[in-house]
């Protein structure tokens, strides 16, 4: 009953893809400055390109989610401008995204099945159908350990990962998009024998990743992406590590010697102690930040990270475990009872979480020492004024930002806001969680700057980060979680994302 | 790597009986009416069954479509004012007669329709927020009902209030009937394309538009089809009560969220279904009818209702809870 599937394509239906100078911008913020690459008949074509760099926005126009605003995509030779992601997979079109299109409330076979389930009888949806199309589907991919029976929500992370790459697979699409592929996956040799099959068989591969070992393995020529644009397409047998990275951040790669050199500050005076801190999706966390310190925290997702920064936030309960702040035993169970302990949070979703977009700028950096600035009960503005410039001035914000509301500020420029806010507030500790998603590459900078001169200071700092890279720049040494537990540590030499990403993946020792 | 798969096929087994709130409520049901049963000698009588189906029938109606929408993720308040205007269509515009209260049927089927549409349309295609839109459909159609029909009064046609509320040959209540064509409908639907997309859109609609569903379109059709059914609890309403009232459908709009949380439909989407509420509105009725035959003041009944309602809600968090083992 069910179509026989099969994962090889007639050769003939293999197709190029051309791109050229596509844009596109949401609003003011330009997400697409102008990409242009081609991709042959049956390649792996790798697209490099750090966070932010446009990889995503350009995968959703591949795949149908979103439109370009100019420039032209041509299929095998074809216009390609499909209106839907179904327009797009109807062209040979089929994308794995990361971040996992997979509904966690059906089970495997229904979630390869959508939007259109096997029917049996009267044409109803049949349960026996599905499961044994998702069987022989999730056989031919060598990933026959998934149950088909199984609800997605119960799967590992990386069995999600291999069941939204099959499902893509399972479209027998004549241009497969891979989206970070392999984040999430503890054995990436499945994902390759996949793609080499596909491309043996004429498919062409649009591989993303930012782990240059893997497509090196997988691809022979790779596109450069950065702030938007297309920066060049490289043939990588021929171009070192560094001149991709060059190419990729825009400057020299950070020699990893400056990372080493900084000493672990281990005999400096303890700032935060954590001592088997427990709660949802906690298990048991211990560790010593020191005065002068920065820890980075690498994770893959939803490993636990985001709720022990909420935990120390004092954004979620810490539901068993203890917390000293300079070997002073502290509680609270709100942010402000956190940052009167010494610790201050930066939190993920600054626009649920941290700012006030009806206020201006001034009002939302100077909300947590409202206190200290009364006057007979009223807030003394001028007082006001000049702390918030104060603040301002430490996180590079430039003044005419400060008396605007902060609805209008870019992205970057609200982070430096929330980064003052805390900074005022005198913790002396911090927990920055993700401090420099979705910021342009000139504010990072100066993130970075604002951390570096904190803890030079004797503040400490706890910082999460989905770049690796960016917690080798930063971390005087580094943990790695893994379910909700530390499961390795990284410092000096051995700081590098290659470990990372194997403690974080739970292979580390 | 064989170890976690068939821990994982376990524990979906366990959730599925655990974390179904349907078992659930079928549960507290069986207990209500045992209580129910010993306190009433007749309660197993023709007559006692025939009102059991009768009283519930109206809500569990109401019930079975607004967690169409629920299981979309939505809110939908317009159920009051449509019972409300299908009640009055049905005690001044219809006359005797089978031919009429068909034509009745479809009059006031097709304004639910209505409602629901122009719902879908606003949530669905507009994205307005749902409780906004329905609010002000309710509003809308409330007035309707007040144009219609000003005052309490009117009559429903004999041959739909008596048809209705028998029994069909003698045995089985007709409400019985039209309850089972709804479970059937309704198990038929669940085995569609839309069933499936349904439960996909509640509990991610990026991720169900990723994976290819329309989701626009899918819960458009929810509202269009929850539409009909609180038409349907208009029209049996009319049949149990014979007279028209504009007012009819304030008292069903808290009872058929109620009903929903009770049935184990989860207001974040993606999870229960239409037998659940539609057991959690039966529950609700006999709820009261114990609290009655226990002699307890009908001022009492919201208060039952409440707290009945926090058990399921609360036991259905934690046996979902303890089925996933996320604490464990």
């Amino acid at each position: 009953m069910s179509a026989a599937v099969t994962l090889t394509p007639p050769p003939e239906a293999a197709l190029s893809l051309d791109i050229d100078a596509v844009t596109k911008s949401y609003g003011p913020t330009i997400a697409l400055r102008g990409v242009s690459f081609d991709l042959r008949r049956g390649e792996v074509h790798a697209l490099l390109g750090e966070n932010g760099a446009g990889k995503s926005t350009l995968v959703k126009i591949l795949s149908g989610i979103v439109k370009p605003d100019n420039g032209s995509v041509r299929l095998g030779g074809q216009r390609f401008a499909p209106h839907s992601l179904m327009a797009a997979r109807a062209a040979g079109v089929s994308t794995a995204f990361q971040e996992l299109s997979l509904l966690p409330n059906l089970t495997v076979a229904t979630n390869l099945t959508l939007p259109k389930q096997r029917k049996g009888l009267l044409g109803l949806a049949s349960r026996r159908l599905n499961e044994a199309y998702a069987a022989q589907l999730l056989a031919e991919c060598d990933a026959a350990d998934i149950s088909p029976g199984a609800l997605v929500s119960d799967l590992s992370l990386a069995e999600k990962q291999r069941v939204e790459i099959v499902r893509a697979v399972s479209h027998r699409p004549r241009l497969l998009i891979l989206d970070e592929p392999t984040a999430a996956l503890a054995e990436p040799e499945w994902l390759f024998r996949i793609v080499e099959r596909l491309a043996a068989s004429g498919t062409g591969v649009l591989y993303i990743s930012h782990r240059l070992a893997e497509v090196r393995r997988l691809c022979r020529r790779g596109t450069v992406l950065r702030n938007g644009e297309s920066i060049g397409t490289v043939d990588l047998a021929n171009a070192r590590d560094g001149d991709i990275f060059r190419m990729m951040v825009g400057r020299g790669a950070e020699e990893p010697a400056d990372a080493t050199a900084t000493p672990v500050r281990r005999d400096a005076p303890l700032a935060v102690t954590l001592r088997d801190l427990r709660g949802p999706g906690v298990d048991g966390i211990s560790l010593n930040l020191h005065r002068g310190e920065i820890v980075g925290v690498a994770a893959l997702e939803g490993q636990g990270q985001r709720e022990l920064f909420r935990m120390l936030g004092g954004a979620a309960p810490i539901l068993s475990g203890d917390v000293a702040v300079e070997g002073k035993p502290v509680q609270f169970a709100s942010p402000l009872q956190a940052l009167r302990a010494g610790i201050g949070f930066v939190p993920e979703e600054r626009k649920i979480e941290g700012i006030f977009l009806g206020l201006t700028t001034a009002s939302n950096i100077s909300l947590p020492i409202l206190g200290r600035l009364l006057r007979f009960g009223l807030i003394d503005r001028t007082r006001e004024r000049a702390e918030v410039g104060r603040a301002a001035a430490l996180v590079d914000l430039a003044a005419r930002y400060v008396g605007m509301r902060i609805s209008a500020l870019s992205g970057g420029n609200q982070q430096k806001a929330l980064i003052a806010r805390v900074l005022l507030s005198g913790a002396r500790n911090l927990v920055l969680f993700d401090p420099t998603r979705g910021v342009d590459v000139g504010t990072k900078e100066v993130i970075y700057g604002v951390i570096r001169d904190f803890t030079a200071k004797g503040g400490s700092v706890l910082l999460y980060s989905t770049e690796l890279s960016e917690l080798v720049h930063l971390s005087d040494r580094c943990l790695a979680l893994y379910r909700g537990r530390i499961v390795g540590e990284a410092a000096g030499a051995a700081l590098t994302e290659e470990r990372l990403v194997s403690l974080a993946t739970g292979h580390g020792e | 790597m064989n170890a976690p798969v068939s821990n994982a096929v376990t524990r979906s087994l366990l959730r599925r009986l655990l974390g179904n709130g349907t078992l659930i409520v079928a549960f507290i049901y069986a207990l209500l009416f045992t209580i129910f049963a010993s306190r009433q000698s007749d309660a197993l009588s023709q007559t006692s069954i025939t009102d059991l189906f009768n009283n519930a029938a109206p809500l569990a109606l109401a019930a079975a479509g607004g967690s169409l929408v629920v299981l979309t993720r939505g809110f939908d308040l317009s159920v009051a004012g449509v019972v409300a205007l299908s009640n009055v269509l049905m005690a001044t515009q219809v006359g005797e007669g089978p031919q009429q209260a068909l034509l009745g049927l479809a009059v006031v089927c097709t304004a639910g329709l209505l409602v629901g549409a122009v719902n879908g349309i606003l949530v669905a295609y507009i994205r307005l927020q749902s409780i906004a839109s329905t609010l002000a459909t309710m509003i809308v159609t409330s007035g309707l009902a007040l144009l219609v029909l000003d005052a309490p009064g009117g009559t429903v046609p004999d041959f739909v209030a008596d048809t209705l509320t028998d029994s069909a040959a003698g045995i089985v209540p007709v409400a019985a009937l039209i309850l089972l064509a709804v479970v059937l409908i309704w198990l038929l639907l669940r085995r569609t394309d839309w069933g499936v997309a349904l439960y996909a859109v509640g509990a991610d609609e990026t991720a169900a538009g990723l994976a290819g569903i329309r989701t626009r379109r899918v819960k458009f059709f929810a509202y269009c089809l929850a539409g009909v059914f609180y038409a349907l609890s208009g029209y049996m309403l009319s049949a149990l009560t014979a007279t028209g009232n504009p007012n009819a459908g304030n008292s069903y709009l808290l009872l058929t969220f109620a009903a929903i949380a009770i049935g184990g439909t989860s207001f974040s989407g993606g999870r229960g279904g239409v037998v659940g509420a539609m057991l959690g509105a039966a529950t609700l009725t006999l709820l009261q009818k114990v609290l009655f035959s226990a002699g307890v003041s009908s001022f009492y009944t919201g208060i039952f209702q409440g707290v009945v309602m926090i058990l399921a809600v609360l036991v259905a968090a934690t046996s979902d809870r303890f089925a996933s083992g996320r604490r464990a």
